[in-house]
C-alpha cells in the first residue's frame, strides 16, 4: 500500500514495459496473431449480431426442450444430495482437527476432495459417459464427483474453524466419536452447511445445464445438437433460457439464504 | 391464570404447526428424490448396455496404466494451458476494471442505468458456462489459444467485478471526502482514494480466480481451443485409455502445482 503513494516513476515505467514485453513473449509462444487479438471484440460482436441475434425464443418453448430442462434439475438435484452424503464424511475425515483418525482417513478424504475438485465436470462426463454409456446415470456420476469436490472442501474448512472447546469439554466427558460430532461439532457448523448446501445446487445447475454437451442428458445436449446443426437463432435460445434458469436459481437461492440467517439469529 | 394457560395453548398449537410443516417438507423431500431415481436410474439408463457389475469393472480396468510415449508431448500443452490460464485472468482483469466502476453504487456515472448495465453484464458473465463461452470464440476467432483465453476472460470479468465493485461500495469514505475536500478530480478520487484501500482484496481475488481458471483453461480443449483439453480429446477419440489417464495426471499436476502457488501467494499478501 506504501508503494502507491510514493512516486518513483522511473522504476514503475521498467516494470510496466517489462510486464508487456512478458505478455509479449507469451502471446508470441502461444501463437497468437496481435491483428486477431485486437480484432477479437468486434468479431465477437458481429458474429452475435449476425448468427445469434435474432433469438428463436419459440424453440424455448419446444416440449422436448422443456423436458430436458426438468432432466437438467433433477440431475442437478440427485447430484447434489449423493454428492453431498458422500462429500460430509469425507469432510469430516479431512477436517484435521477432528478427523477419526489422522494417519489413514485425513490423507484419504484430503486426496480424493482435492482430486475430484481438479478434475473439471466435463472431464468427469466423458469418463462417466465411457464408461456406463449415453444418458442422465453419467450426468449424475459426474455431478455428484463436482459436488465431492466443492462442497468437500468448502466444507472442511469449516470444520476446520471450529471453537475446539466444546468438543474437547463433550470429549473429555467419555463421549464417542458419534456423540463429539453430533453434539459438540454439528450445533456448531449447521448453518454453515445450509448455505454451503444452497451455493452447491447453486453451482451444481449451472454445471448441469452444459454436461449435456458431453453425452449426459438435459440441456446440453440440445446444446450440442444446435450447435452441430449451426442453428445459430436456436442456440442463442437455449443460451438465453440458460441464463433466464441461473438467474432464478440464484435469486431463490439467496431468498433462502436470507431466511435461514434470518431463522437463526 | 387463565391466559397463562391461552399462551400454552396456542404455544403448543405453533409447534403443532412448525411439526407439521417439517414433516410434510422431508415427504416432499423424499418424493422428489424417489422420483428423480425413477426417472434417471430406472428409465433413462440403458441397463443392457453397462450389463452387471463386471462390465463396469471391465470399462473401468481400460484406464488402469500409463501411456509413458506420449508424456514428452504433453509438457508443451501443459505449459500452454498454464499460460492460458494466466492470460485469461489477466484480460478478465483489464475487462472488469471499467464493468466494477460501473457496477459500484456509490462511484457509478449514470445512476441506476449504469449500474444496471453494469450488473447485467456480471450476471451474463457468471451465468455462461466457459464452454459456451469457448464454442462462441471459437466461432469468432478460430481455433488456437486465442479463443480460450477470451472464454477465460469472459468468465472471469463477472467473478472479478463483482469483488472489485463491492469492496468499492464497502471503502472508507473519510480518504475520499478528504480528496474531493483539497479539490482533487474524479480520477484523483479513484487513484488515490479508493484503489489503496481495495487493493488487497482485489489481489486476492484475482489469484483466487486464476486458480480456478487453471481448472478451466484444462478443458478449452474439448471445443477446439488449445492446451491439455486437446489432447484429452485426441486420446479419448483414439481409445487410447491409458493416454486418457496420463493426461489426466497431466491435468491433476498442474491443478496442484496452482493450488501451491496461489496458497503460498495469498499467505504472503495476508
Amino acid at each position: 500500500m506504501k508503494d502507491i503513494y510514493q512516486n518513483n516513476t522511473s522504476k514503475k515505467f521498467v516494470g510496466v514495459c517489462l510486464f508487456f514485453f512478458v505478455i509479449y513473449l507469451c502471446f508470441l509462444y502461444l501463437g497468437i496473431d496481435f491483428e486477431r487479438f485486437f480484432s477479437a471484440l468486434g468479431r465477437f460482436g458481429s458474429l452475435i449480431a449476425n448468427r445469434y441475434y435474432p433469438v428463436d425464443l419459440e424453440y424455448a418453448l419446444d416440449p422436448g426442450y422443456l423436458q430436458s430442462i426438468l432432466n437438467s434439475v433433477q440431475m442437478g438435484y440427485l447430484g447434489l444430495v449423493i454428492g453431498v452424503i458422500i462429500a460430509s464424511v469425507l469432510a469430516y475425515f479431512a477436517a484435521a482437527n477432528i478427523t477419526p483418525s489422522k494417519r489413514i482417513a485425513y490423507p484419504i478424504g484430503k486426496f480424493l476432495i482435492i482430486f475430484s475438485r481438479s478434475i473439471h465436470e466435463t472431464i468427469w462426463t466423458i469418463l462417466f459417459v465411457t464408461i456406463v454409456g449415453f444418458g442422465m446415470l453419467a450426468g449424475v456420476m459426474a455431478l455428484t464427483m463436482y459436488c465431492i469436490g466443492f462442497f468437500g472442501k468448502l466444507f472442511s474448512e469449516e470444520l476446520e474453524n471450529v471453537n475446539m472447546k466444546l468438543v474437547e469439554t463433550i470429549r473429555s466427558n467419555g463421549s464417542n466419536e458419534f456423540q463429539v460430532f453430533a453434539y459438540g461439532v454439528w450445533p456448531q457448523v449447521k448453518t454453515a452447511f445450509t448455505g454451503i448446501l444452497i451455493y452447491t445446487w447453486d453451482v451444481c445447475f449451472r454445471a448441469s445445464t452444459i454436461i449435456g454437451f458431453f453425452g449426459a442428458g438435459g440441456m446440453g445436449w440440445y446444446l450440442k445438437r444446435n450447435v452441430l446443426q449451426l442453428e445459430y437463432a436456436r442456440v442463442s435460445a437455449i443460451i438465453v433460457s440458460i441464463i433466464v434458469l441461473v438467474v432464478l436459481s440464484e435469486s431463490l437461492s439467496a431468498f433462502m439464504r436470507n431466511k435461514i440467517q434470518k431463522e437463526t439469529q | 391464570m387463565e391466559s397463562f394457560a391461552l399462551d400454552v395453548n396456542t404455544y403448543s398449537q405453533q409447534n403443532y404447526k412448525k411439526i407439521i410443516k417439517k414433516i410434510i417438507f422431508y415427504i416432499t423431500l423424499i418424493v422428489v428424490i424417489f422420483l428423480s431415481v425413477y426417472f434417471i436410474i430406472v428409465l433413462d439408463t440403458d441397463w443392457h448396455r453397462i450389463g452387471s457389475g463386471g462390465g463396469i469393472l471391465e470399462q473401468l480396468s481400460y484406464f488402469v496404466g500409463l501411456d509413458f510415449t506420449i508424456m514428452k508431448h504433453l509438457i508443451v500443452p501443459t505449459f500452454e494451458t498454464f499460460l492460458m490460464a494466466c492470460l485469461g485472468t489477466m484480460l478478465g482483469l483489464f475487462l472488469s476494471l471499467p464493468v466494477a466502476w460501473l457496477g459500484a453504487r456509490n462511484v457509478t456515472p449514470l445512476g441506476m442505468v449504469s449500474f444496471g448495465f453494469a450488473r447485467f453484464l456480471m450476471t451474463i458473465s457468471r451465468s455462461v458456462h466457459e464452454i459456451i463461452w469457448a464454442l462462441i470464440f471459437v466461432g469468432a476467432v478460430g481455433l488456437g489459444a486465442l479463443p480460450g483465453i477470451l472464454a477465460l476472460a469472459f468468465r472471469s470479468v463477472g467473478f472479478i467485478s463483482k469483488i472489485i465493485s463491492e469492496s468499492i461500495e464497502g471503502a472508507d469514505k473519510k480518504p475520499i471526502e478528504a480528496i474531493r475536500a483539497a479539490g482533487g478530480s474524479g480520477f484523483d478520487i479513484m487513484y488515490y482514494g479508493i484503489i489503496p484501500q481495495i487493493l488487497p482484496t482485489v489481489i486476492g481475488t484475482i489469484i483466487f480466480e486464476w486458480d480456478i481458471n487453471i481448472r478451466r483453461s484444462a478443458i478449452m480443449g474439448l471445443v477446439g481451443a488449445g492446451g491439455l483439453g486437446l489432447a484429452f480429446f485426441r486420446q479419448m477419440h483414439m481409445s487410447n485409455y491409458p493416454g486418457v489417464t496420463t493426461v489426466i495426471i497431466f491435468i491433476f499436476l498442474l491443478i496442484i502445482i496452482g493450488e501451491i502457488l496461489s496458497h503460498f501467494l495469498r499467505k504472503k499478501i495476508n
